[in-house]
């Protein structure tokens, strides 16, 4: 089964998707990512008001056999998080880029958002 | 160098996953963990195997030389049975834990992985010491181990066979020829249900074996099983890992593996464990489910309030149960069932209680 690569978004290297809307960063991790871990039973989430650095470790997200901390793709405050994946952590593998996004992000500096990778560069990657 | 099951593209094809353990490039799981753990639980899955040892013991002592070496009086366990066992040090620490198979004039044992020459040589050299008339050979290499394993293996292996394998009872082993292939059979397993293992030797002549077992198990949806699923579902029956739960030097009293011990025998290592005993003070191993949210690892702090009192040996969520479960070992003041302790997990607290092995009773598959 292909891996889907949604148009719209922007993405990392480490397979994290940003949906960037005015301030506001949507953060989850791909298509391909949940395919890679599989089976993901369990997602620690940052406290709402939580400062990070791009790099910062941002959520943990654990599989039966392997824990794989998401780093912060940029720098913000954590305004949300996906509640439901305390409950459902296999949202993410059913639906990585609606239902199984993990942090919302308050954007603190917009060059940071340039820097990410946009969905060509992103396809090549996964090549 | 890593080494490769001699079944390797097979699992390749089969859409497998690999990961190193023990020096071995193995499966570690083809569709899902989940699913091949509850495959194993409910119905049947296929195992390579492989990496786990394989030695001949030989010659007119090699009874006594199982006896001196192991827990169990090998003159014990007669022609056709097998028996899990343990191999100590002189300080009553296990080197290895295995199961030996008793095949008429010889022996067969299955160190684990990666212990194959540890275990030979230290077979070899007390026989030397003790003028024994009995030989260790490493054989790891010629052979190929499948374990079927689920309440559907039995169903799954009698198409291959005219053997009447209701025959085969628990713990014994035999020659039998299953799918065209003259191989060893044993009723034993790592899963905690009805299941089978196979010894194949030459190797190749496991490749169709392998299809063929696919084909027979298809009615019952069998599965090929990564070593994922095969950590999981031992963790739930509380069954050790040799490289966990003897991390660091632990004896058989600390493992709770009392049951295999023979007093009755002269063994290396006997001495220690008499001392250990009657001291009574030591650690040992204890089961742990978890209250609160959070999945144990290896090497996860244990508490009690606050304090440390222990570290996991191994640590899952546990398919079945959909909750955290560890071993590790703690001093028995802490050990009864329904104590409640704190697992750290990553600087955070996960309540936990004591509870009795196994995590997963045997009914769980006609309960859920």
């Amino acid at each position: 089964m292909a891996e889907e690569v949604r148009d719209g978004l922007r993405y990392t290297e480490a397979h994290e998707w940003l949906k960037i809307q005015n301030n506001i960063a949507i953060i989850g991790i791909t298509d391909h990512a949940q395919a890679e871990l599989t089976d993901i039973v369990f997602v620690e989430l940052p406290e709402i008001g939580k400062e990070v650095k791009k790099g910062e470790e941002l959520c943990v997200v654990e599989s039966v056999k392997s824990v794989s901390e998401i780093y912060s793709p940029i720098s913000g405050k954590v305004v949300d998080v996906n509640k439901k994946l305390d409950d459902s952590p296999e949202v993410v593998n059913e639906s990585p880029y609606d239902d199984g996004w993990l942090v919302k992000l308050e954007i603190k500096d917009k060059l940071e958002i340039d820097s990410l990778l946009d969905v060509k560069l992103y396809k090549q990657i996964l090549k | 160098m890593v080494l490769k099951s001699p079944l390797f593209n097979i699992q390749k094809g089969l859409g497998a996953k690999f990961t190193k353990f023990a020096g071995f490039e193995m499966p570690i799981q083809y569709s899902s963990i989940k699913d091949e753990h509850l495959a194993v639980r409910r119905s049947v899955g296929l195992f390579d195997v492989s990496h786990m040892s394989n030695v001949w013991i030989t010659g007119k002592d090699a009874d006594k030389l199982i006896s001196m070496t192991t827990v169990e009086d090998a003159s014990r366990i007669g022609d056709g049975l097998s028996q899990y066992t343990a191999i100590l040090r002189e300080d009553g620490t296990v080197i290895d834990d295995t199961i030996f198979m008793h095949l008429g004039e010889k022996y067969m044992i299955i160190p684990n992985a990666g212990m194959a020459t540890i275990v030979t040589k230290w077979f070899n050299d007390k026989a030397k010491e003790h003028n024994l008339d009995a030989k260790a050979e490493d054989v790891s290499r010629d052979f190929v181990i499948l374990a079927i394993q689920g309440p559907k293996s039995r169903d799954t292996l009698q198409k291959l066979t005219d053997t009447d394998l209701n025959t085969v009872k628990f713990f014994g082993c035999q020659y039998i020829d299953i799918g065209g292939v003259h191989c060893i059979i044993s009723h034993t397993g790592y899963t905690g249900e009805l299941g089978f293992e196979l010894q194949i030797t030459p190797p190749k002549e496991a490749e169709d074996l392998f299809y063929k077992i696919l084909d027979a198990g298809k009615e019952f949806n069998i599965k090929p099983i990564g070593l994922g699923a095969r950590d999981t579902l031992r963790l739930e029956k509380c069954f050790i890992l040799a490289g966990n739960e003897f991390e660091g030097g632990r004896t058989p009293l600390e493992a709770i593996m009392s049951w295999t011990i023979n007093w009755d025998h002269a063994f290396i290592g006997k001495g220690a464990l008499l001392k250990q005993k009657e001291q009574g003070d030591y650690e040992r191993l204890t089961s742990l489910e978890c209250i609160d949210k959070g999945i144990p690892r290896h090497g996860c702090e244990i508490r009690k309030d606050g304090e440390k009192v222990g570290v996991v040996s191994s640590g899952t969520l546990s398919p079945c149960l959909n909750r955290g479960i560890a071993m590790g070992y703690v001093h028995p003041e802490f050990r009864d069932a329904g104590n409640i302790l704190e697992i750290v997990v990553r600087n955070k607290s996960v309540k936990a209680k004591v509870v009795k092995a196994p995590f997963v009773k045997k009914d769980w598959a006609q309960q859920h």
